[in-house]
């Protein structure tokens, strides 16, 4: 866990911004962005819709898998993927070698402007994630901010 | 690896359990998911065959305490057992923050404890990790039944390392120790991120390891 990143509050605010803006012009639902791990790193549209953290973790391992998928077709990875539903969909597209950017959409917007939009996005959320803090997170507890009793318990 | 969100407040970390084919993950996230306060915690998704194997992961979302305002966040993991997934299970380690390993204690299981256990310690190894550097606890899964192994057999096959680890006997198809390993990992997982903050005041163990914790030997 060498190099913790972080996301202050002012980087939450400026992807927020490029996220609205994705999802403004290429008319989706919602976005979000995760490592590859399968982490949350950002979210942004309708959370109402569904369990983000599940849906974060399944398409992390959507992608890894087709990306073993293109190796075998002498890819390095499939920079997209896309699943049609028949009202709801799933863009996928990679933004860099550790992170992903999921978009789902109805039948407000068409996968062509998503999937065009999303380029730009992706590079500038790049862009951002490269300059994250890391290191030193500044975030500490000791004991007594954690008590000896369970964190979880057997109801 | 974790990521602490300032804005929403929130610090993620991501737990495996792993372990030899028909150990008893899956059954161990069954019985988190099912006795776990349900506000705490979010569906468990199983990506299983129609035998109720294994194929992908299994995945369980759980909320743990707040610490300074943040929510910490444990998400659970199980890889597939089968050896012929190995591809899979270097898919799911990724970024892995804590691992728990299913022992299963009958004596004819002893050689996939140790080739699987070999095969974490490999996997980890791939992603520039080592089980020295990761968090990990060890279960003897399925004490109940009769043609077990004796723990200190046990201890000496999968926890010989120099640095030997908190293991538990557990039933998980009834839950014993099943909270108590969880737990354990936690803490450990935890205690580590609480020294990875370079702030002076933070220098050295901060947060409280039990060690004796309940069925810890």
């Amino acid at each position: 866990m060498n190099g913790i990143p972080f996301l202050t509050i002012q980087d939450v605010a400026t992807l927020d911004g490029v996220l609205a803006d994705f999802l403004t012009k290429s008319e989706a639902e919602l976005t979000v962005v995760i490592d590859r791990g399968g982490n949350v790193i950002s979210q942004f549209g309708d959370m109402t819709v569904m369990d983000v953290t599940i849906i974060a973790a399944l398409a992390a391992g959507s992608f890894a898998a087709t990306r073993e998928l293109a190796r075998r077709i002498g890819e390095l990875e499939f920079n997209a993927l896309y699943h049609q539903g028949n009202g709801n969909h799933i863009f996928m597209n990679s933004v860099d070698d550790g992170t992903i950017m999921i978009t789902v959409f109805g039948k407000r917007t068409t996968v062509g402007l998503v999937r065009f939009y999303s380029s730009s996005t992706a590079q500038n959320v790049a862009v951002l994630l490269n300059g994250l803090s890391r290191g030193g997170h500044g975030f500490s507890f000791d004991a007594s901010d954690i008590t000896s009793t369970s964190l979880f318990a057997d109801n | 690896m974790s990521i602490i969100n300032y804005a929403s407040r929130e610090i993620q970390f991501k737990i495996v359990y792993y372990g030899p084919a028909l150990c008893g993950k899956t059954t161990n996230l069954g019985y988190i998911h099912q006795r776990i306060n349900p506000e705490n915690r979010g569906d468990l998704v199983s990506l299983a065959t129609a035998a109720d194997r294994t194929l992908f992961f299994d995945f369980l979302p759980l909320n743990a305490v707040v610490i300074k305002g943040f929510v910490t966040k444990f998400q659970l993991y199980t890889v597939p057992g089968q050896v012929i997934y190995d591809a899979t299970r270097q898919l799911v380690l990724r970024s892995v923050d804590g691992v728990v390993f299913v022992a299963d204690s009958q004596w004819e299981k002893m050689e996939e404890n140790v080739e699987s256990f070999k095969n974490l310690e490999d996997n980890l190894a791939k992603q520039n990790l080592s089980l020295d550097e990761t968090p990990y606890v060890i279960q003897y899964n399925k004490r109940d039944l009769e043609n077990i192994a004796p723990v200190n057999y046990l201890e000496y096959v999968l926890n010989n390392r120099k640095k030997r680890v908190q293991s538990f006997e557990v039933v998980s198809s009834t839950g014993q120790n099943v909270f108590a390993s969880l737990n354990a990992v936690s803490q450990i997982l935890l205690h580590k991120f609480s020294k990875q903050s370079d702030t002076p005041e933070t220098a050295g163990p901060r947060v409280a390891v039990p060690m004796e914790a309940a069925g810890a030997r």
